[in-house]
């Protein structure tokens, strides 16, 4: 289970996250929505450890989260990879960090579910099409089997159709896989369709946690309520009761 | 004013991206040009706002990488006292503090060149530059894209009313159906460079024809996608 508890950064002056208390229980999904600047990459940072915490803790299991080796997808598919280096070599960078070796059932059956032709990895990142750059980006993600796989904005480079996909694809991964997925975004409706728990970052402060349904149907807040009503007034919630 | 186009095409590095295409948009219009990434929508919009002005049409565009449209030397002042120069137009500071308010950039400095506002905020600054005048066509490449969502809604709201009973007509180019839907009144779906259909919006969503429409038309919504 990750756990943030009191959590808080402080960036010169400012703090850019403050008492955030959080719980993400394995194979299940919390999505963080805010706008830009609500401290959604901060807390992202805050749980890999890649900024100090002014206050408050970020633990898995109770034990230091880095110990757990969580994985990262990035927002630019094609720019998240080096690209002098075809994309088998960096899908296989996660494991050689670890000292771990290639389990060549597990990539065939990784590459099965996120439907990459075999010869595929043997191209660089700028050979491919964004989606399926990002499908790799997943792969690379998974491949060394982590408990804890963070998503920022995963499918904001993509286009509506691609996105759905590949959310798909991810949500029947994860049902195999067990990975507790953390995901940021901006994007209400991919948030609603695809987690258990929806969390609204504000200002570094949480607003309101709650399951999916119940925030569509009904937010507690009246921030939660501009942003549910925005979402649907963009056609990111048609469909919803 | 109809405005129309014929036989627009495009083709780089030997490849035809966009294969002969016309098209007619009537005065006051609301068109939505949907399809995947690559599909040849922003290439059409290109070609059409270069067609239309070579013709002397007034076009307004918001391509959809802010940096298209702002020079990266010059201020955010100097564009738009370029902007009302070109237009005709007298400065005139309370019209462009309206509009500056309603997008929520008014907090703006604009003796900033372009870099020292947010993507998003330099976004919203050009689609205030493109409702300055009265342009025959005012052609928007996936204007929300980089805007948060409650900032893309009011954009899109602001727009609507800006646009409503007006003689402008407007095209708004995104890969996202279920945003385009709900904004205008026909869709031209495009695919691999051609126009695959062409209809009224409430027509291609109910009864969509050709396979890209159906695929957009399906994966229009989060929340209700076929299994």
């Amino acid at each position: 289970m990750l756990k943030l508890e009191y959590v808080s950064v402080t960036r010169g002056k400012t703090a850019t996250l403050h008492d955030v208390s959080l719980t993400l229980a394995p194979a299940k999904t919390l999505a963080v929505v805010g706008e830009s600047g609500a401290g959604k990459s901060t807390l992202l940072a805050a749980v890999l450890g890649l900024v100090r915490l002014s206050r408050g803790s970020v633990t898995w299991m109770d034990d230091a989260v880095h110990r757990c080796h969580p994985a990262l997808v990035m927002q630019e598919p094609r720019a998240a990879f080096n690209p002098a280096l075809s994309l088998r070599r960096s899908v296989g960078e996660p494991l050689k960090a670890r000292k771990l070796t290639l389990d060549k059932a597990r990539l065939e059956r990784l590459c099965r579910g996120l439907e990459l032709p075999p010869d595929l990895l043997d191209r660089r990142p700028s050979e491919v099409s964004i989606g399926q750059a990002q499908r790799v980006g997943i792969l690379r993600a998974l491949i060394a089997a982590p408990a804890l796989v963070l998503f920022d904005e995963p499918l904001s480079a993509l286009d509506a159709v691609t996105q759905k996909h590949t959310a798909r694809l991810i949500s029947e991964l994860q049902v195999e896989e067990k990975f507790a997925a953390l995901i940021v975004t901006h994007d209400l409706g991919y948030a609603a369709a695809h987690s258990d728990e929806i969390a609204v970052l504000r200002s570094g402060r949480i607003e309101e946690i709650a399951t999916a349904e119940a925030f569509i149907e009904r937010p507690q807040t009246d921030y939660g309520r501009t942003l549910r009503d925005a979402a649907f007034s963009l056609g990111a919630l048609e469909g919803a009761a | 004013m109809t405005l129309s186009v014929t036989g627009l095409s495009a083709s780089r590095s030997g490849r035809t991206i966009l294969h002969p295409t016309s098209l007619n948009i009537e005065t006051g219009e609301r068109i939505g040009l949907v399809g995947a990434s690559g599909s040849g929508k922003s290439t059409l919009g290109n070609a059409l706002v270069d067609d239309l002005r070579a013709r002397g049409q007034s076009v307004a565009h918001v391509p959809q990488s802010p940096d298209e449209a702002l020079d990266p030397l010059r201020s955010l002042n100097f564009h738009w006292a370029e902007t009302e120069r070109a237009l005709g137009l007298a400065a005139d500071p309370v019209r462009r503090q309206g509009i500056f308010k309603a997008l929520r950039i008014d907090g703006g400095d604009l003796r900033k060149r372009p870099w020292g506002w947010s993507r998003g905020m330099q976004q919203r600054f050009v689609i205030a530059m493109a409702l300055m005048g009265a342009p025959d066509l005012l052609v928007l490449d996936e204007p929300t894209s980089a805007l948060d969502p409650v900032v893309a809604a009011r954009t899109m709201d602001l727009l609507d009313e800006h646009l409503s009973g007006g003689r402008t007509a407007m095209l708004l180019i995104t890969h996202d159906l279920g945003l385009a839907a709900r904004r205008v009144d026909r869709l031209i779906v495009m695919d691999d460079g051609k126009i695959a259909e062409d209809a009224p919006t409430q027509t291609l969503l109910n009864a969509p024809q050709t396979p890209a429409a159906r695929s957009l038309s399906a994966h229009r919504n989060w929340l209700s996608l076929p299994c």
